[in-house]
């Protein structure tokens, strides 16, 4: 088959997984409405939302990508050479978490829409069904693949980049892209052999499941890690590899920075020390055999899952038919829990919270004194990625609920239940955050008290969102989508709930100038009035 | 009407301008075994799917057991439902999901757990039991939907098509099951394409076509409404849905070619 044809009829697959991962329908959802334009709509609504959703990612390439160059920017910055290395280096790690991370959450919908289903039956030989897999599969990457190399140039052109110097970023940025295709395929594998193959009835199996999903996407939260702190690690080696040319010697010889410093030499075609040229030359030569190694293992798998061949059945010793039913809220938590424990997209919202305040436990180790800004400031960083996961918890409800719809949920249960999980997740931060007070010696009370207060702002803000969600889609059934998928409508949901978190921090900063010692008892109020009022709405939810 | 287990009126569904069901009414009673039948897009499982409150109606009135299901929580409470696409919660395994299942129905251990062996060994789902449902086939998916349907021993089941995937042996048990239920009082709310399961099942049977019922009543009853004393469900059921005019010159076309 000729490749254009192949790429046609790859679009027509694609359109089936952006209307499955939107809809849900084969994990079990109905659609909201029928009746030929009413589908018409939703199918262009689907791929709009799919639209959207790329655009999105593809603008945080664009920011994180401009945010790395910024120390060029500055005249004096010295010596370039490492700073250049540094800001090519933490850019491929932003490519490779980006790109890894929304391949966790669209890899599932795209093994989930079962895309080979459509191409078996037709009389197409199974090496032209493979091809136009891959070719789906790449379609679904294709604006952020593109804007990665894009983005890149023009910001390495803007701070004064070399051609040589281009075209060797541009094949650290594929070689980047294939590491990250090849870390959410390896996820996606994972999730679908502890989906297909693994049981386990017993707490400790689903908390070992959990530790398994941790260490698979663990590559995308250092690189996670590297973004948070990218000035600082830019910096950090401009510094650290001016003094210490042995130090230089190791760098080269990891990814990214073996990348990094090959771009930096062909920018400024400044020879530091002939043998850490040599060595990032070999190791980017390395670098580069298993980026093919990756990509040829790639196209296979990625085949293979299309074809849903990635199934291990083990059949585990059935001792007894015991279940322990629990209070509706416990269930839906636990339930939620078993979900999300062998679904990377879904354990990995988990995680973020845990890794977010880590990054903040780092920073706040450096700051000296915790006064009332740098609280608020590190209460507001958690709070963002705690409202991340509401959505995240309703959209467990779109699977099966064509049938779970039929059960007597009532939506406050759901709220509840998923409120719950939600704070629980933000006081954890918190007791992280202590804990790392508690070690490095600084005074805590600030974020202590501002926090366990704030925990009612972020249960109102959490009931919020998951009432306007509920309200939206309880009817539809659920079909909330994938994260990656419905990117956009999750935007809109964050807003309102960020704004109750933002009201008692704002409240607490005014009255701090207008009237200083009423300042903590204003926070607890507005807090606590939240908390309130959302719980009256959320109680009136059938 | 007291003894009422299921009470339609009315009742239009609608999906944008296509009206999938149009005004139809038709009453349950406890001990009824109420077979809904028509052909493919008739109606049927959406109007399954208002009875179990998966979907909103348009306009009309349902009650079950006197509750309206606008009172979700009450009504559901009262059905063992079997959707007619056993999509269920795939990467959880039939144990993990039966533990939701209660949970959310608030069943006590001591009351749901000797119904649950009970089932299981009956469906021979045992040896399934911490195996993922996404892993098991689909009869053996349907088994662990029955199941679930069955374990709070609801007084209405509303089962759409569940006999599609199972085997003989199962099959013949939920045939004994619905039978028995209907025995105890309980009220059966049953769709089939299979005419002959329907017609010796079956205490009434609802012909549903182009969203309307066409024909209710006793399979006797419908004989003596089409005036056809000799002819099977199967014949009722074409001439009623008006399906039997043009089939025979369908069949001899197929044929020739």
């Amino acid at each position: 088959m000729k490749f254009s044809e192949a790429w046609r009829l790859s679009g027509k697959v694609y359109k089936e997984v952006t209307f499955q991962s939107i809809f849900s329908l084969r994990a079990g959802s109905g659609l909201p409405q029928r009746g030929k334009m009413d589908i018409k709509q939703l199918v262009n609504s689907a791929r709009t939302s799919t639209l959207i959703s790329k655009l999105i990612t593809t603008v945080f390439i664009g920011v994180f990508g401009s945010t790395v160059f910024l120390p060029l920017t500055v005249a004096s910055v010295s010596p370039r050479e490492l700073t250049i290395m540094g800001s090519v280096s933490a850019f491929l790690a932003v490519v490779l978490f980006l790109i890894a991370f929304m391949g966790l959450q669209v890899s599932t919908s795209f093994v989930s829409s079962k895309a080979i289903d459509v191409l078996n039956p037709l009389p197409l030989s199974k090496r032209d069904i493979s091809n136009i897999v891959f070719l789906c599969f790449i379609r679904i990457f294709d604006l952020p693949l593109t804007a990665a190399v894009g983005v890149f140039l023009v910001v390495y052109f803007l701070v004064g980049g070399s051609v040589l110097g281009g075209l060797i970023s541009i094949v650290a940025i594929v070689a980047t892209e294939i590491f990250a295709l090849t870390l959410t395929i390896n996820s996606a594998k994972f999730f679908y052999s502890r989906v297909r193959g693994g049981g386990g009835k017993s707490a400790w199996q689903t908390f070992l499941r959990f530790v398994f999903t941790f260490f698979w996407i663990l590559p995308t939260f250092i690189a996670y890690l590297l973004i948070s702190f990218s000035g600082e690690v830019v910096q950090a080696f401009a510094s650290l590899t001016q003094n210490f040319v042995s130090i230089l010697q190791f760098l080269v010889l990891i990814y990214p920075f073996s990348f990094g410093f090959l771009v930096s030499y062909a920018t400024y075609l400044r020879v530091v020390d002939y043998s850490i040229l040599g060595l990032s030359v070999a190791s980017t030569i390395l670098y580069l055999a298993v980026a093919y190694y990756c990509l040829r293992w790639v196209t296979r798998t990625v085949r293979n899952l299309g074809a849903g061949a990635i199934v291990k059945v083990s059949k585990e010793l059935v001792k007894d038919t015991i279940i322990r039913p629990q209070i509706p809220w416990l269930g839906i938590i636990r339930k939620d829990l078993r979900v999300a424990s062998r679904a990377p997209s879904y354990a990995s919202l988990f995680l973020l919270p845990a890794m977010q305040t880590v990054i903040l436990a780092i920073s706040f180790s450096s700051i000296t004194d915790v006064g009332l800004s740098a609280a608020l400031g590190i209460l507001t960083g958690i709070s963002m990625i705690t409202l991340l996961l509401p959505p995240t918890l309703l959209s467990i409800e779109g699977l099966a609920s064509a049938y779970t719809r039929s059960l007597p949920m009532k939506k406050r249960t759901l709220i509840s239940a998923k409120t719950l999980l939600s704070t629980v997740t933000y006081v954890i931060s918190l007791v992280v955050l202590s804990i790392v007070a508690v070690y490095a010696g600084r005074d805590f009370s600030f974020v202590l008290t501002f926090g366990t207060i704030h925990t009612f702002a972020i249960a109102a803000a959490v009931m919020l969102e998951l009432t306007i969600l509920t309200d939206k889609f309880w009817k539809e059934g659920f079909a909330v989508g994938n994260i990656y998928s419905r990117l956009s409508t999750y935007v809109l949901i964050f807003i309102p709930g960020f704004a109750v978190v933002l009201v008692p921090m704002i409240v607490a900063v005014v009255t701090f100038f207008l009237a200083k010692q009423l300042y903590l008892t204003a926070f607890l109020a507005t807090a606590l009035a939240e908390f309130t009022l959302m719980t009256a709405v959320v109680v009136r939810e059938k | 009407m007291e003894n009422s287990a299921v009470r339609v009126e009315g009742l239009t569904v609608s999906y944008g301008p296509f009206v999938a069901v149009d005004d139809i009414s038709f009453t349950v009673r406890n001990g009824e075994i109420y077979g809904l039948l028509g052909p493919n897009g008739a109606g049927k499982t959406s109007t399954i799917k208002v009875l179990v409150g998966v979907l909103d109606p348009r306009s009309g009135k349902v009650e079950i057991f006197n509750t309206p299901i606008t009172d979700e929580a009450a009504a559901k409470s009262q059905i063992g439902y079997v959707p007619e696409e056993v999509v269920l919660l795939d990467s959880l395994t039939p144990r993990e999901f039966f533990e939701f299942v209660a949970s959310i129905r608030k069943l006590e251990p001591s009351v749901v757990n000797p119904r649950l062996e009970r089932f299981s060994s009956a469906f021979e789902l045992k040896q399934y039991f911490d195996t993922p449902i996404a892993a098991l086939s689909m009869g053996n998916k349907q088994k662990v939907a029955i199941v679930a349907a069955l374990m709070h021993e609801p007084k209405l089941l509303v089962l759409d098509e569940p006999l599609v995937g199972l085997d003989a042996r199962s099959s013949k048990i939920l045939k004994e099951l619905i039978t028995f239920h209907a025995k105890k009082g309980g009220a059966v709310i049953f769709s089939t394409h299979i005419m002959e399961v329907a017609e010796k099942l079956c205490t009434k049977v609802g012909i549903i076509n182009k969203g309307k019922i066409v024909r209710e009543g006793t399979v006797d009853e419908l004989r003596r409404l089409v005036k056809s004393a000799e002819g099977s469900l199967e014949d009722i059921f074409l001439k009623v849905t008006e399906q039997e005019a043009g089939m025979q010159d369908v069949i001899r076309a197929l044929e020739e070619e």
